[in-house]
């Protein structure tokens, strides 16, 4: 355990190290990020301008599910689709024999090999949001229910992780898959809006398979006190065997690059 | 130290002719041929020994490397290394061994090589003041002193290639796999290489095994080779074994000190190469002696150098009997 947080330092060292190098880029790059999410609520802005609700959801609670969506989005662009972007270049160069060689866990060496830390800035951004969306609201949530969206955020990440993980374990029978992660990424989009909003097969898709309404939707509604129990027990099940599976097949793929490898 | 027996490895490469038509017919019916990487090869390492790993390019000298680093798993035999099968990837077994290839780098691209040292500490687990020592050491063996302090992206070649050495050896390892170590490297650099591998070898009684196309490096650095040829194990002994296997003759330069026509060198063995004033003939070992006092009886000589037939020559040579022995 003390070896892993070791790595993990050290790798977050690395990252810090490089933004620090290029420092202009990063100042830009967090720039952007705000100005991107800003206009990631134009649609929003556009589809309530001549109505009150959208399937049940108020402008400035749809604006909670936007917030939890560009949090989760720094999460994802900043601290787990860099790493294993960077995997696909590995095993196509044929670097990633060095990682194997190590003696550690090859998922986390190659999970934390890359941040990009200027992403938290749209963590901030998203916060902002909230803070705003709760003011027009009037409305102060517990410290529970603050927690609990926590909670349920970073089950979030857990999820969004292991897809990467199986996407990525892609690669090594594929090779070339990065195309895949920018598909994900576009799908992830949908995550903006509140779930319900979805019906039919979308509705089914995202909640099933690739469980967009856990990621934001029930986090929004955890920290507006309207998130049910069971729900919540469902959304933490769901992201404990989403990231085992990624497990499990992150450790097969491996074994098949060595058996069959070259 | 390592024993190897019986090793094949089989590839299924897809296989296509070429053509747009042949292209589309394999989307749905692919042809699959099996390679034979390595086939059935045996040989055995000992503790501290520096064994050269020879052979035309695609002999499957890497694939055999992979399958001792544990990068690869046999497709039959049996590898075991350092009393670990490698496949099995313990951590044990990890910490012990090295592999460096001139071909690709570790090293991280963007930050200078103290900060790949560093990780390598915190991924081996590596005690601090342990790791100062080694780092002090392999500085000033390599020196690098100034060199790892500079973003990796900057640095010659050269100075890359000492520096994922020293990102190699932090953790102390007991087997060196080096694949092409000093590919694209300067004289000068060649020769820190070499020397630095020899003397790390001699220090810490680690075993290195080695491949290389530049017969210098194993000229200079291996006692022991062993060649392979399409998989199959075609020589395993010492450099000058192989030299006197191949080439039992000795290589003769006389340089005359006034012309000397051809016909004046019959009787001394087989003429490889003549000029007005210089020959090179080539000589039984058994007869160099004879040959040599005839030479300097009859001969204007100033000058006279006796040789193996040069490495390159002999291995090409070898190679040839390879091919022909499978065709």
């Amino acid at each position: 355990m003390s070896r892993t947080l070791a790595i993990l330092g050290v790798q977050l060292r690395r990252s810090v190290l490089v933004a620090l190098q290029y420092r202009v880029d990063f100042v830009l790059n967090a720039v952007m990020a705000v100005f991107w999410t800003a206009s990631s609520i134009v649609p929003l802005f556009v589809l309530y301008s001549n109505r009150k609700s959208v399937a049940g959801w108020t402008w400035p609670e749809a604006l909670v599910v936007v917030a939890c969506f560009t949090m989760l989005k720094g999460c994802l662009s900043g601290a787990i689709q860099p790493s294993l972007q960077a995997v696909v270049e590995q095993v196509r160069k044929g670097t990633l024999d060095f990682l194997l060689l190590k003696p550690a866990d090859a998922q986390l060496l190659v999970s934390t090999s890359r941040f990009e830390l200027w992403r938290t800035s749209d963590v901030v951004s998203g916060a902002l949001v909230l803070v705003y969306a709760l003011v027009q609201l009037g409305y102060t949530p517990s410290v529970g229910a603050v927690a609990l969206m926590a909670l349920l955020l970073v089950s979030a990440v857990a999820i969004l992780y292991a897809i990467f993980i199986v996407v990525i374990s892609l690669a090594f029978r594929f090779v070339k898959v990065d195309n895949l992660s920018y598909l994900f990424m576009s799908i992830y989009d949908a995550a903006r809006w509140p779930a319900s909003v979805f019906r039919g097969v979308f509705s089914f898709v995202f909640t099933f398979v690739i469980p967009l309404a856990l990621m934001t939707t029930y986090p929004a509604l955890a920290l507006l006190g309207r998130l049910a129990v069971t729900d919540v027990l469902i959304a933490l099940a769901t992201a404990a065997a989403f990231f085992l599976a990624a497990r499990v097949v992150w450790l097969r793929s491996i074994r098949h690059y060595t058996s069959a490898g070259g | 130290m390592i024993s190897v027996s019986h090793l094949t490895k089989h590839y299924q490469v897809h296989k296509r002719q070429p053509g747009i038509a042949q292209a589309l017919r394999s989307l749905w019916k692919r042809q699959y041929e099996s390679v034979r990487a390595v086939d059935d090869i045996s040989f055995s390492i000992a503790p501290g020994e520096r064994v050269g790993f020879l052979g035309p390019n695609g002999a499957g000298k890497t694939t055999t490397l992979k399958m001792l680093s544990g990068l690869l798993h046999p497709t039959s035999g049996e590898v075991s290394v350092l009393g670990h099968v490698p496949a099995l990837r313990s951590r044990e077994f990890l910490s012990s061994i090295m592999l460096v290839t001139g071909q690709k780098q570790q090293l991280i691209w963007d930050l200078p090589p103290a900060e790949t040292f560093e990780l390598n500490r915190a991924i081996y687990g590596l005690d601090r003041a342990v790791f100062k020592r080694t780092l002090d050491e392999l500085v000033l063996a390599l020196r690098i002193d100034d060199v790892m302090f500079k973003p990796t992206r900057q640095l010659s070649l050269g100075e890359r290639m000492t520096c994922e050495l020293a990102a190699a050896l932090l953790h102390r390892p007991r087997v060196l796999f080096l694949d092409e170590p000093t590919i694209g490297l300067d004289v000068t650099m060649q020769g820190v290489v070499r020397g630095f591998i020899k003397r790390y070898n001699e220090e810490t009684g680690a075993s290195v095994l080695l491949t290389s196309h530049d017969m210098d490096d194993v000229a200079a650095l291996c006692p022991r080779i062993i060649v392979i040829d399409h998989g199959r194990l075609i020589f395993d002994g010492t450099l000058s074994g192989l030299v006197e296997q191949q080439r039992p003759e000795k290589r003769v330069t006389l340089r005359f000190g006034e012309d000397v026509v051809a016909a004046r060198l019959q009787g001394l063995g087989r003429v490889v190469d003549q000029a007005a004033r210089s020959a090179v003939i080539q000589v039984p070992a058994g007869e160099l002696r004879g040959v040599v006092q005839k030479a300097f009886a009859e001969l204007p000589i100033v000058d006279l150098l006796a040789e193996n037939a040069p490495l390159e020559e002999v291995l090409a040579e070898l190679f040839a009997k390879s091919r022909e022995a499978r065709a």
